[in-house]
């Protein structure tokens, strides 16, 4: 760290604790404007986050260098910005007024210095410098919570999706149904082998029909994971019926050299069901017969 | 109740039996063991054989060929072996290693296995 940063450091932190009531004012005014009115904050909250934010900052520069981002007076600057656009972020506020209320909270520390004339240009361009690198890295931090949040949500929502896409339903005492729309990764199949297996476990399912209607194309992966998840369910103790599989699919198969020489297959699902059920030695009759 | 070492084998009726692996069942005596069991199978006139897998999490690619080699010396001597209480897990990780149609079948448990069910 040099002799120049040294008096930069010194010098900010006596401009911030002879001007904390009027910064610190100005601050909360600023967050009433951006956060009060939309409702994202209280009162209370913003005077917190203003006194807040003010002591954090005056420990990160009195460290001996504010600029090592692996010390703890940095972690809890970042951390503490990073909890609060979350928070922000939660409650439907926008990133673009979250960053732009950082880039005033940085204007506000150079506008309260600009009132000390006796300060030189060196004094001045180091604090600029310093307040700059630190501000920049920020809201780096700012922007990579907000990206982490986001991607946890698209995380969450494809998960949801997974799960819905592949309904189990017990249609009948023993027997479920697994309608497969779209396309069978490995992830996707591991969460509805694993859905299914569990499954068949606590209902003691003795038949599994599994309809393809919805699966477009195919290839080895899935073929694959098809023939995985049958074996899976013979292994549990329940037959595997394969149903809705279009020419095309068949088609596939037949290029792939997939046998499914030991799959129950049926043309719809109507079939599978039947087959099921005779397989179980039920019969399904007509009230009126 | 029979024993041969490292499984319990039980009589449960009607020519069938339950075999129950225990903690000390040395699958590396392979050959005595299939010997053992099938002997007693013999002299009890079995038809089937219910092998329990209730405490078995997970199923190796060794224990699965001891499974398959204890099916096969089963069918030899006209007893259908049959796993009974294999785990979710078990047979995920078994479906994801195994290649072929494993030589036993898989049943729920034995009450099931002996209600009416059309094959």
């Amino acid at each position: 760290m040099t002799k120049k940063t040294i008096q930069a450091n010194k010098l900010l932190i006596e401009q911030l604790k002879l001007q904390i009531g009027h910064i610190s004012g100005v601050i909360e005014t600023q967050g009433q404007t951006v956060f009060g009115a939309s409702k994202l904050m209280s009162k209370d909250e913003i005077t917190d986050f203003s006194l807040e934010f003010l002591e954090l900052m005056l420990v990160l520069l009195e460290t001996t260098d504010p600029l090592d981002h692996q010390q703890s007076a940095f972690h809890a600057l970042r951390a503490f910005f990073g909890n609060m656009s979350k928070q922000i972020m939660a409650r439907g506020g926008r990133m673009e007024d979250f960053l732009r209320y950082i880039q005033f909270l940085q204007r506000c520390l150079i506008e309260s210095l600009e009132e000390d004339h006796g300060m030189k240009i060196d004094e001045m361009r180091a604090i600029l410098l310093l307040l700059s690198a630190v501000f920049n890295e920020l809201t780096l931090s700012v922007f990579q919570a907000y990206l982490e949040e986001k991607e946890g949500t698209i995380n969450a929502q494809q998960e949801e999706l997974r799960e819905t896409s592949t309904p189990i339903t017990e249609i009948w005492d023993g027997v479920l149904t697994l309608p497969i729309i779209g396309t069978l990764d490995s992830s996707r199949t591991m969460i509805v082998m694993e859905a299914l297996l569990n499954r068949i476990a606590a209902e003691r399912a003795r038949a599994v029909v599994m309809d393809v209607t919805g699966v477009r194309s195919i290839d080895s992966e899935v073929s694959h994971h098809l023939i995985q998840m049958v074996r899976a369910i013979q292994l549990m103790g329940a037959d595997a019926i394969l149903t809705g599989i279009r020419p095309e699919i068949a088609r596939a198969l037949t290029s792939l050299n997939i046998d499914l020489g030991n799959v129950t297959t049926r043309a719809s699902l109507s079939d599978g069901l039947k087959e099921a059920f005779r397989r179980l030695g039920i019969q399904v009759t007509s009230a009126k017969a | 109740m029979m024993s041969v070492s490292g499984i319990h084998l039980t009589a449960i009726g009607c020519g069938d039996f339950l075999l129950e692996p225990t903690r000390s069942l040395d699958i590396s005596k392979q050959g005595d063991l299939i010997e053992g069991v099938i002997h007693r199978l013999q002299r009890t006139k079995a038809r089937h054989l219910y092998y329990d897998l209730a405490e078995l999490p997970i199923i190796d690619p060794v224990y699965y060929r001891w499974l398959n080699a204890l099916a096969r010396a089963c069918q030899a001597v006209n007893v259908q072996m049959m796993t009974i209480h294999m785990q979710p897990t078990a047979a995920f990780a078994l479906s994801r290693s195994i290649k072929e149609q494993p030589c036993f079948r898989s049943t729920h448990d034995v009450a099931l296995r002996n209600e009416s069910y059309a094959d």
